[in-house]
């Protein structure tokens, strides 16, 4: 087994380093974060360097790549402290470009060139989430139109966007599977309102409900073929769970940094804490759950570059990883004790964003729901 | 017109270990572009780009500066090819031995119009190898360089002065040492790192360049480390900021130096 | 190649030679300046204490003191004298890689002293980016030594200017000069300098190292990425290898790593203290006094403390 990482993996990291040095300092980050704005200029300048254009087709000026580069690249972007810096909005506009039409792939090149949110991912309702039957936003088609109607909530990033990717379904269709289709709706279409919610995780993306009160666009808004929505949206789910175990890789990594750093200097009873073996049994098993996610998620990334069936893999690594990186984070609060939840250090940051990951992009409970039942099924 | 880029692949003198007797162990250190290359390969690049001309790396040193990724860590920042002279006799090799093999490379690349080199090197710190190098050629040489651009036959060069900015034009083939702030070199990209194992290299063979042997001008008589002043390293408690500030200051009344 | 006796300097159109007529009289029976540059500049250096003084003429008009590379390198090796002594600037690297290329010696940068040991030169410099010390004897050729030239000289009686022709010149000319207005700043002889590093975050924060270097009664000065990096701070207040070198009696360096390139230029300080939020930066086992913690909280407690024990 090989450990090491390629010349070029070396060398797209550091490039990495320098870029992320000079775009994206803690300063920028804090920023964001207390203003609550997306990282735009730091996106814009990844994907000047041509990190934004990783795993597109060649055609669209892409650069492949295999799973494993993708995974150390979005790991570093997090250690620098960004959450959800880089990738996921890759993978999710690799939708576009594999089934969209050439007017809606220009689009979000475009946008993606400015280092701006292309679209954001409307599938969470009221009344559905991960049980996708439930969902009841309709789209139906009529002359050469569609119209919407429905409600879809805790979508993230959708202010910030200029479109949303809508999931609907044809309410003749009775199979669920067959009904669901997927649309790109521009924000500012007639008929659609939003309404921000406030959190206290993920600042840098917001959240809000989403109302479509007979929303009517040419039928050109579809993507792909009417019907099959579903499928080509769970399409990269399993590289999505990937990314976000990845990020929690990175962003833990930076959480337990701090601490260590911290526990190092932080003097009480004459000695600094990190002398005492309380806050090193604590370290120690931050490091144990590091190296254990670090494996997991270069491991699953590596069966995705051998294209080894993953099964349950994705969501043992992505429900692994929220939960290990956000004890981490819990214990470096801990280590920082009362400085850690003061506003504006950073590891309350890490702790508040790596929280988001327990249920962002599948809740730890779904993933049991989708391992547990791949793993009864394989020993059936 | 064709552009070298003079470079060091080197390695940081922070991650070289020094012994009690001033004895440097660089094992552990790993190589790298000298960090005041970068904005030679951008300023070459640059160049080139305004003027339809080719950009070569070129770099001089020991067997183990060329490796995989040492040729593509270079190609990767806008190179055309690169060429490089790798052998153990010049492991150690002073600045003008250094600067006599770049000179016999840049004449075996042939037709070069400019080099261009960082102002210094990380793991030497001279400041020297690139005006000797312009010397070894005939050609002309100019630090602090800021700027370049060609206009007909000509390079015409900004470089800073004391108090000002010159503009000077070089009629003929000159050296240039960039300042470190002269442009802020592009991080290299996707693209150009996964495109650099396509780029040529060559190596070309010490021995058949015309470069003078190596004359033992000095013998090393001793090596020391540097006294840092044989500092207290006094670290005030940060848990009461004030009472450090305090116990500070009073240290430093005490001491005259406040 | 034997060497002859003598001691010569190289002189850039810059007649600040006080240091390099220091380091090259005890090495040499007589001391020589080699003038490329102005006639005023060749009169200066015959005025200082010289023994012999070889010009290259007058330089037309825009001709840089770089174009008479060729011509320094000649004479020198026409001479071969025991040391070449010159100033370790922009233009004098110039003229002494002339040197170098035509004696086949090697140019002994960052030297801190220079002696005898019998006929043969011995240099101490700084070597690896600063990291060690080094004594080398030149064996064999000239010693071709690099030092910082120092400041002006006069009142010895002048010796007369032997104007030699310089031959061929390289093709350079001055076109324009613009002038940047610079702020007066004598940081190498400044009692007291506040330096900051990267850990400023922004440039609106400067008032608060500058308020600390007034607290101090002393010169802002920073390390190279806020004076090269992100051009925050001028140039000229740049501390470390490639930029100024100081001798304060204290030295106060806020969010610097203390990297090594930055280390050398503030090592003679008689006093440093060192303020960082990284209990693992360098710069903590190089000072005398070390604060960990945030430059935002600790700058102005120290700020205050500082003004209120000099007032």
């Amino acid at each position: 087994m090989d450990f090491g990482l390629t010349d070029e993996q070396e060398l797209l990291l550091e490039s990495l380093g320098d870029l992320l040095e000079r775009e994206c300092p803690e300063s920028y980050i804090a920023d964001l974060d207390l203003n609550h704005q997306q990282p735009t200029s730091f996106r814009k300048a990844m994907n000047d360097a041509g990190f934004g254009s990783l795993g597109f087709p060649e055609e669209y000026g892409g650069t492949p790549c295999d799973a494993v580069t993708l995974v150390l690249l979005a790991e570093r972007v997090a250690r620098q402290g960004l959450n959800n810096g880089y990738g996921l909005e890759l993978l999710q506009a690799t939708d576009i470009l594999e089934f969209g039409n050439e007017d809606q792939k220009r689009e979000i090149l475009g946008y993606l060139a400015a280092g701006e949110v292309p679209f954001a991912l409307g599938f969470t309702e009221p009344g559905a989430g991960s049980d996708n039957s439930a969902m009841a936003t309709t789209a139906v088609h009529h002359d050469g139109l569609v119209t919407f109607n429905g409600t879809k909530t805790l979508i993230t990033s959708a202010l910030a966007s200029k479109n949303l990717l809508v999931m609907a379904k044809d309410p003749a269709v009775e199979n669920p599977r067959e009904a669901i289709s997927m649309y790109l709706v521009p924000m500012d279409s007639p008929g659609l309102t939003t309404n921000r919610l406030d959190k206290i995780v993920w600042h840098i993306s917001d959240s809000c409900e989403i109302f479509m009160d007979d929303v009517t666009l040419p039928e050109s808004c579809l993507v792909g073929v009417k019907g099959a929505g579903f499928k080509q949206l769970m399409r990269n789910f399993e590289l999505e769970r990937l990314v976000i175990a990845a990020n929690c890789l990175g962003q833990a990594q930076c959480a337990f940094d701090d601490a260590a750093s911290y526990a190092a200097q932080r003097v009480q009873f004459g000695k600094p804490i990190g002398s005492f073996q309380l806050i090193q049994l604590k370290l120690t098993d931050m490091a144990i759950k590091l190296e254990n996610m670090r494996n997991f998620v270069y491991r699953t990334a590596w069966m995705v570059d051998q294209g080894l069936p993953l099964k349950s893999q994705g969501a043992l690594c992505k429900r692994y990883c929220a939960m290990a990186g956000f004890e981490v984070a819990d214990e470096a609060m801990q280590i920082f004790g009362g400085v850690g939840v003061t506003v504006g250090t950073r590891v309350s940051r890490l702790w508040r964003d790596l929280r988001g990951h327990r249920f962002g992009g599948g809740t730890d409970e779904i993933m049991v729901h989708i391992a547990g039942r791949q793993i009864v099924k394989d020993h059936s | 017109m064709k552009i070298v880029v003079a470079y060091k692949w080197a390695a940081n003198p922070q991650d070289a270990e020094v012994g009690p007797d001033g004895t440097v162990d660089w094992s552990r250190a790993k190589g790298a572009v000298s960090e005041y290359d970068p904005v030679a390969f951008e300023l070459a690049r640059v160049l080139a780009d305004t003027c339809a001309g080719e950009v070569v790396g070129l770099t001089v040193g020991a067997a183990a500066i060329d490796t995989p990724l040492a040729r593509k860590a270079a190609l990767s920042r806008g190179l055309d090819s690169l060429v490089m002279v790798a052998d153990d006799a010049l492991r150690g090799a002073d600045g003008t031995r250094i600067a006599a093999v770049l000179a016999g490379a840049v004449r075996a690349i042939g037709d070069v119009d400019v080099v261009v080199a960082g102002e210094s090197s990380v793991d030497v710190g001279d400041r020297q190898v690139a005006m000797t190098l312009a010397a070894q050629l005939g050609w002309a040489g100019l630090n602090a360089v800021r700027a370049v651009t060609a206009d007909g036959g000509s390079l015409v060069v900004e470089r800073e002065v004391a108090g000002g900015v010159e503009t000077v034009v070089a009629g003929g083939p000159v050296v240039l040492a960039a300042t470190a702030d002269a442009a802020l070199p592009r991080v290299p990209g996707m693209k150009e790192i996964l495109g650099a194992a396509k780029k040529p290299t060559q190596v070309l063979d010490l021995a058949a360049l015309d470069v003078p042997a190596p004359a033992d001008t000095i013998a090393p008589v001793s090596t020391a480390r540097p006294d840092t002043g044989n500092r207290q390293g006094v670290m005030l408690d940060a848990a009461d900021l004030p009472a450090a500030a305090a116990q500070l200051t009073a240290a430093l009344r005490q001491s005259g130096v406040l | 190649m034997n060497v002859s006796s003598q001691a010569w300097v190289v002189v850039a159109d810059d007649a600040t030679i006080g240091g390099l007529l220091g380091a090259a009289r005890p090495l040499g029976t007589s001391l020589v300046a080699l003038v490329a540059g102005r006639r005023e500049v060749a009169e200066a250096a015959a005025a200082a204490g010289v023994d012999r003084v070889v010009w290259l003429g007058e330089p037309a008009d825009g001709v840089p003191v770089e174009a008479y590379g060729p011509a320094v390198g000649r004479v020198v090796a026409e001479a071969a004298p025991r040391v070449v002594v010159g100033p370790a600037t922009d233009s004098g690297r110039v003229l002494l890689g002339a040197v170098a290329a035509a004696t086949g010696a090697v140019v002994l940068a960052g030297a801190s002293e220079l002696s005898l040991d019998g006929d043969k030169v011995v240099v101490e410099r700084a070597v690896g980016g600063g990291i060690a010390l080094r004594r080398d004897r030149v064996v064999a050729g000239t010693a071709v030594v690099a030092v910082a030239p120092g400041g002006t000289v006069a009142g010895a009686a002048p010796v007369a200017v032997e104007e030699v022709d310089p031959g061929p010149l390289l093709a350079l000319r001055v076109t324009d000069r613009r002038v940047t207005p610079r702020v007066g700043v004598d940081l190498g002889s400044a009692k007291t300098v506040v330096g900051v590093g990267r850990g400023l975050k922004a440039r609106e924060d400067l008032a608060l190292i500058e308020d600390l270097a007034a607290a101090a009664g002393g010169e802002l000065a920073c390390s190279r990425p806020l004076a090269e990096g992100v051009d925050w701070v001028g140039k000229e207040r740049y501390l470390g290898i490639s930029g100024q070198t100081i001798t304060p009696d204290l030295y106060v360096a806020v969010g610097i790593s203390g990297q090594i390139q930055h280390m050398v230029g503030v090592r003679e300080a008689t006093t440093i203290v060192a303020v960082n939020s990284d209990p693992h930066a360098p710069i903590f086992r190089e000072c005398d006094y070390g604060i960990v913690g945030d430059l935002y909280t600790v700058v102005p407690l120290l700020a205050e403390a500082f003004r209120a024990a000099r007032s």
